[in-house]
């Protein structure tokens, strides 16, 4: 019923859903609150989940960032339902835990409800020496194998929000009508 | 896109199954194809259960009145079958009023059918799950819903009770796991509905719930759970006690009626508790008191099944019998004793052979059976519990023994057991008590030998009785005449480096034979300490202890320096 509404008013703003995920410590929290916001607040590793609503362009971008602690990640599949776009956060700079990273980006991208969803591998915390760049990452992660989902790799810098507005506006280009 | 979604994997697969469960060219309900959808709903959970219930009532809002029956009696189905997340769900605003969507404001002058069952529905579940599920603050919209159409002038057929029994929580006793898992299934259903409601009110609340469950915040329902345990155990109990009751009364008035329904219910809730106090067991095998509390509780079970399999399958007598958990006899004895005439085939004493183990060990004070089992966790019992879940069950379907000579036998030596009241066996046939605290094995045992116990085993020959590094057992023959054979034990430390502490020893002969135990010399034996004594009189209850080996089942349970707890148990044929 939506859809007909939406169809019959134009595309006056469209709703979606976006869900933030990856390892803790990744940034997932410092990207959502420099989006709403603006700055880079400090954050605590989040228990639970925290949710904005961000407004891009003609867009009204539901966005739930669910903790990434281990613990916490059995609980992620109660926040698929309905997604339109997966932002998968990855610490480019936490070489230790990329297996573990790339091991909970193909569990959450084989859940059939994210099936056909976007998909958007963050290659955060840029700034730092040694981070793996864009094209290692996507390496690094057999991207190139994957099919079924629509994706892109874009390396970000959370704190001084480089390359979050590309992540906003690939999504809101690639989004099927 | 969404729609597009739902027609792939599980929820399309649900859908499908939905329809073709309500299809108009269907005369009744499929029941398989019901089920199925259940157990989909079960396996998948997620979205499921939500997609379920908007689908069902959108079909019985179906023009088509078969439908709109086949789809109530489909929901019938989920909310007894899929539990809290599908209550979940029927309790949802949305659904209730979608429920109702084709009632008129004002009552009908008669209703259709398909009314009429709606109704039936919520007033079924304003009766059950509104007042007995553990979440029922969840399901708050249904009465009001109830409340709504009664204050319109609706009226509600009344609830067949035998319906209603189902959506009540079973009396069946639960693990502690089996409650967590019903918790965190209901934990999981929660989190999905307000995650996707999310309201700030329901977004505080998921919050909430996902600190508990990612086990960052206490969890209070853990210690819920257990006291519902605890609280349900009591109740089993209680059910315990009255079966005993009623199967005493039959069993001394001699009329047994097996198709009793009250009787039959309750050896089928004992049936079903038994496996499920063997899970509990381990659950709370950090908590002594209550594995003792259990572990009594099953013994007591095992007898009072035991005892209604024997009346069930007609012989009121030897249901006193009991249950003997040691399963130890010497068939020629038996036969060899048939003449013995019946002494007690009632149930008033207990004295079954593990009952005199039991009063038999020297840390018990307690001759009550259960007692003192539970005192001894390693008792036979534990043993028996531990190695046969199903045990009440296949004894209780095995055939009864000859109510001749067996159980003429036994009629002396044990009786079926009441474990409310620690009844000491009559004295007639009892072997006798032993008082740890009074120490008169001077006087008891009235030979010379016992005055000097330490000194007197060496002037006989040693028997190997048994032996556990570092003890050794042994035993030698002290006197004999034609019906009591006197033996005295003696228990060696054989280690250089750790001492022995409260070793206990306790022996069961069969039953052609009584047993007198005297009070060990000690029970502690340090590095190249002397030896422990212990005298020990068995009886032949027919007069001729016989010139063949005699079988003792003994249980050895002792405290080793740097080792711990260690025990030991067999038979050993001792020749005489």
């Amino acid at each position: 019923m939506g859809g007909s509404f939406s169809k019959l008013f134009g595309s006056k703003s469209k709703e979606i859903r976006m869900l933030m995920l990856g390892l803790d410590n990744s940034g997932k929290t410092t990207i959502l609150y420099k989006l709403k916001l603006g700055k880079a607040e400090k954050t605590v590793p989040t228990v639970g989940f925290n949710v904005e609503t961000i407004k891009y362009k003609n867009m009204i971008m539901n966005t739930w960032d669910v903790g990434g602690q281990e613990r916490i990640r059995a609980l992620w599949r109660h926040y698929f339902s309905g997604t339109d776009a997966l932002i998968f956060v990855i610490d480019s700079n936490d070489q230790d835990r990329m297996s573990d990273a790339k091991k909970e980006l193909y569990k959450v991208i084989g859940d059939k409800e994210l099936k056909g969803c976007l998909l958007t591998v963050l290659a955060n915390k840029q700034d730092l020496e040694g981070s793996l760049k864009p094209k290692e990452l996507i390496e690094y992660l057999e991207l190139e194998k994957l099919s079924g989902h629509n994706w892109c790799v874009i390396p970000t810098i959370a704190i001084n929000g480089t390359g979050l507005t590309e992540v906003l506006s690939w999504i809101s280009n690639n989004l099927p009508n | 896109m969404s729609s597009m979604n739902s027609l792939a994997g599980a929820s399309g697969k649900l859908l499908r199954r939905i329809h073709r469960a309500c299809r108009p060219s269907l005369d009744e309900p499929n029941v398989a194809l019901n089920l199925e959808i259940c157990d989909l709903i079960n396996d998948k959970q997620g979205n499921l259960p939500r997609e379920a219930a908007v689908t069902v009532v959108k079909l019985i809002n179906s023009r088509d009145p078969q439908v709109a029956e086949l789809a109530l009696c489909l929901l019938d189905y989920m909310v007894k079958n899929c539990n809290y997340p599908i209550h979940l769900q029927i309790s949802r605003k949305e659904f209730l009023n979608e429920l109702v969507k084709k009632f008129p404001e004002r009552p009908p002058p008669s209703y259709t059918r398909t009314q009429r069952l709606i109704l039936g529905t919520i007033a079924e579940w304003v009766q059950t799950i509104c007042k007995t599920s553990r979440y029922k603050e969840d399901l708050g919209y249904i009465r009001d819903m109830y409340r709504l159409l009664r204050s319109k002038g609706y009226d509600f057929p009344p609830v067949k009770s035998e319906d209603a029994a189902v959506l009540n929580p079973s009396d069946n006793l639960k693990s502690i796991q089996e409650i967590q898992k019903e918790e965190r299934l209901a934990q999981s259903a929660k989190l999905q509905e307000l995650v996707r409601r999310g309201r700030p009110q329901d977004l505080r609340e998921a919050n909430d719930l996902m600190k508990i469950m990612s086990g960052f915040k206490e969890d209070e329902s853990l210690e819920e759970t257990k006291q519902k345990v605890h609280h349900d155990i009591e109740k089993l109990k209680r059910k315990a006690d009255i079966l005993d009751d009623m199967l005493n009364n039959a069993s001394n008035t001699g009329k047994f009626d097996s198709n009793d329904e009250t009787v039959s219910e309750l050896i089928t809730a004992l049936k079903v508790a038994q496996p499920k106090l063997q899970t509990l067991i381990q659950e709370e095998s950090d908590d002594q008191v209550e594995v003792n509390n259990i572990l009594a509780l099953n013994d007591r079970i095992n007898n009072i099944l035991e005892k209604a399999g024997y009346l069930k399958t007609g012989e009121i007598t030897s249901s006193s019998k009991g249950m003997n958990l040691i399963d130890f006899d010497d068939d020629d004895v038996d036969e060899s004793n048939q003449q013995q005439p019946t002494q007690s085939s009632t149930n008033d004493a207990i004295a079954d052979l593990l009952g005199d183990l039991g009063g038999l060990s020297f840390n018990s004070t307690n001759n009550n059976n259960n007692n003192s089992q539970a005192g001894n966790l390693s008792g036979f019992g534990a043993i028996n519990l531990l190695a046969s879940p199903d045990q009440g069950n296949t004894r209780e379907q095995s055939p009864a023994p000859p109510v001749g000579g067996a159980f003429d036998l036994l009629g002396g030596f044990s009786t079926s057991q009441t474990a409310s009241t620690p009844t000491p066996a009559p004295a007639q046939q009892q072997p006798p008590k032993l008082d740890p605290f009074q120490f008169d094995f001077l006087s008891s045992s009235n030979n010379t030998t016992a005055q000097s116990p330490p000194s007197q085993p060496q002037q006989q020959q040693l028997y190997q009785f048994a032996q556990k590094d570092p003890l050794k057992i042994e035993y030698s023959v002290i006197s004999k005449v034609s019906n009591e054979v006197k033996l005295s034990f003696k228990f060696t430390n054989l280690s250089i480096s750790s001492s022995i502490n409260n070793l206990t020893f306790s022996i069961a002969v069969t039953k052609a034979f009584e047993l007198k135990m005297s009070p060990p010399s000690a029970s502690n034996i340090v590095v190249g300490g002397s030896p422990i004594t212990q005298n020990v009189s068995i009886i032949a209850k027919n007069g001729d202890i016989g010139s063949s080996g005699i079988k003792l089942k003994f249980k050895c349970d002792l405290i080793v320096d740097n080792l711990g707890a260690l025990g030991d148990t067999g038979v050993v044929t001792i020749n005489v």
